[in-house]
C-alpha cells in the first residue's frame, strides 16, 4: 500500500464519513449545543431546505458565543462559519487533508451538488493514515518501551 | 522460524534459537517498507515541530481559559501546578460538553472542577508511530509532549498530518523532521 498514490487516487467516499446532523437558521444555539452532546460529535451543519449554509462547531462556540457571553437563545444563524470549506465524495483524500491542515479544520462537510452527505473528521484521517503502516502502529504495546515480565501462554 | 546463524529450523515465537542459542527477536520486529514509514518508526516527537504548551493553573477561571484559548488560537490549554507538572486538560470539548447551558454565571468558575484529569501525554523521545498509536487508539487531537512530567510541547493531529503529507509529497525534500517550514 503505497500512501502517496493512494492519496491522489482514492477519494473521500472510500472513508465513509460520518452522517451529519443538522438545524436550521432560526434554532437556538442551546440547541444546537444539546445535538452535538447527545451525538457526541464537534459539529452541527446548518441547512435551509437540505442546503448547507453554514457550520456550527466547538470553536464558534467557544470563540462567538461565551468569549463575547453571547446569551444561548440567539439563534445559531448569528454565530455559525458561513459558507464553509467543503470537499466532493470524489474529490481526493489527499486535497481533503490539505484543506484541513491550511485552514486549520477538523470537520470537512462532504457535499454532493450542496446537499450533506456527511463529515470529513480529523479522526478519521488519522485512522486512514495509521491503517497503511499496520505492523508499525497496531502492534505497537501501550507504552514505548513495555516488556512482557513473563512469556506469554496457556 | 529459520536461525539466520546455524539455519535450525525454530518454532515460530522463539526468542532464541534451540540450537545455538541466538537471538531470534530481530527477525520479529517490523521493517519500514518505505520512507515514511521508516521516519514514523525512527523519528521522535521533539523533532516534529509542535507548538509550545499553552498552559493555566487549576485555580484560573473558565473566563480565562476562553481567552487565552483566543489569544493563543488554540483548541485546549493545558492545566499545570506550581511545579509545572501536568494535571490536566481543559479543552473546547469540556466546554461544550460540561459548561455550556449549565451555567448562567459560568464566567468564574474553577477549570480544575471542570478539565480532564490526568490526560493521555506522550514523552519527547517517544517515536512518531507512537503518538500516532495514542491519537487513533484515544481519538485525541492533542497530545502533551512531557519531559519529568513537565509540558514542554503540545502535537497535534495538524502536525502529525503535516509531517507526513510533507513526506509523502515527493522524494526530493524532507519537510519538517528536522527542519521548520
Amino acid at each position: 500500500m503505497d500512501l502517496a498514490r493512494n492519496l491522489k487516487i482514492e477519494s473521500v467516499s472510500r472513508l465513509n464519513p460520518t452522517p451529519a446532523w443538522h438545524v436550521a437558521p432560526h434554532q437556538s444555539i442551546a440547541e444546537a449545543v444539546a445535538l452535538m452532546r447527545d451525538k457526541k460529535v464537534g459539529c452541527v451543519l446548518v441547512c435551509i431546505d437540505r442546503r448547507v449554509v453554514g457550520i456550527f462547531t466547538e470553536r464558534d462556540l467557544t470563540r462567538r458565543v461565551l468569549a463575547p457571553n453571547k446569551p444561548l437563545t440567539a439563534p445559531v444563524a448569528e454565530c455559525m462559519t458561513p459558507d464553509p470549506v467543503c470537499v466532493h465524495p470524489k474529490d481526493s483524500i489527499g486535497s481533503a487533508i490539505l484543506k484541513m491542515i491550511e485552514g486549520g479544520y477538523r470537520h470537512l462537510p462532504v457535499v454532493n451538488d450542496g446537499k450533506p452527505q456527511g463529515i470529513l473528521s480529523v479522526k478519521r484521517i488519522v485512522h486512514y493514515l495509521v491503517e497503511h503502516f499496520p505492523a508499525t502502529i497496531h502492534n505497537l504495546p501501550p507504552s514505548p518501551m513495555f516488556l512482557q515480565p513473563k512469556r506469554e501462554g496457556a | 522460524m529459520i536461525c539466520p546463524s546455524c539455519g535450525w529450523d525454530n518454532v515460530p515465537g522463539n526468542e532464541a534459537c534451540t540450537h545455538c542459542q541466538h537471538s531470534l527477536t530481530p527477525l520479529d520486529r517490523p521493517k519500514a517498507t518505505n520512507r515514511v514509514e521508516r521516519s514514523l518508526m525512527e523519528d521522535h516527537v521533539r523533532d516534529l515541530c509542535s507548538n509550545p504548551p499553552t498552559t493555566l493553573r487549576p485555580d484560573a477561571t473558565v473566563r480565562q481559559a476562553v481567552d487565552l484559548m483566543l489569544e493563543k488560537n488554540v483548541g485546549a490549554v493545558l492545566v499545570v501546578d506550581q511545579d509545572q507538572k501536568l494535571l490536566g486538560i481543559f479543552s473546547e470539548r469540556d466546554l461544550l460538553k460540561k459548561i455550556a447551558g449549565n451555567y448562567a454565571l459560568w464566567q468564574n468558575l474553577r477549570i480544575g472542577d471542570f478539565m480532564t484529569a490526568k490526560p493521555a501525554s506522550v514523552a519527547a523521545g517517544d517515536t512518531l508511530n507512537f503518538v500516532l498509536h495514542k491519537m487513533d487508539g484515544g481519538g485525541y487531537r492533542h497530545l502533551p509532549v512531557l519531559e519529568n512530567g513537565r509540558p514542554q510541547r503540545v502535537v497535534s493531529v495538524r502536525d502529525m498530518m503535516r509531517f507526513i503529507i510533507g513526506m509523502c509529497d515527493d522524494g526530493s525534500r524532507r519537510p519538517s523532521a528536522n527542519g521548520r517550514h
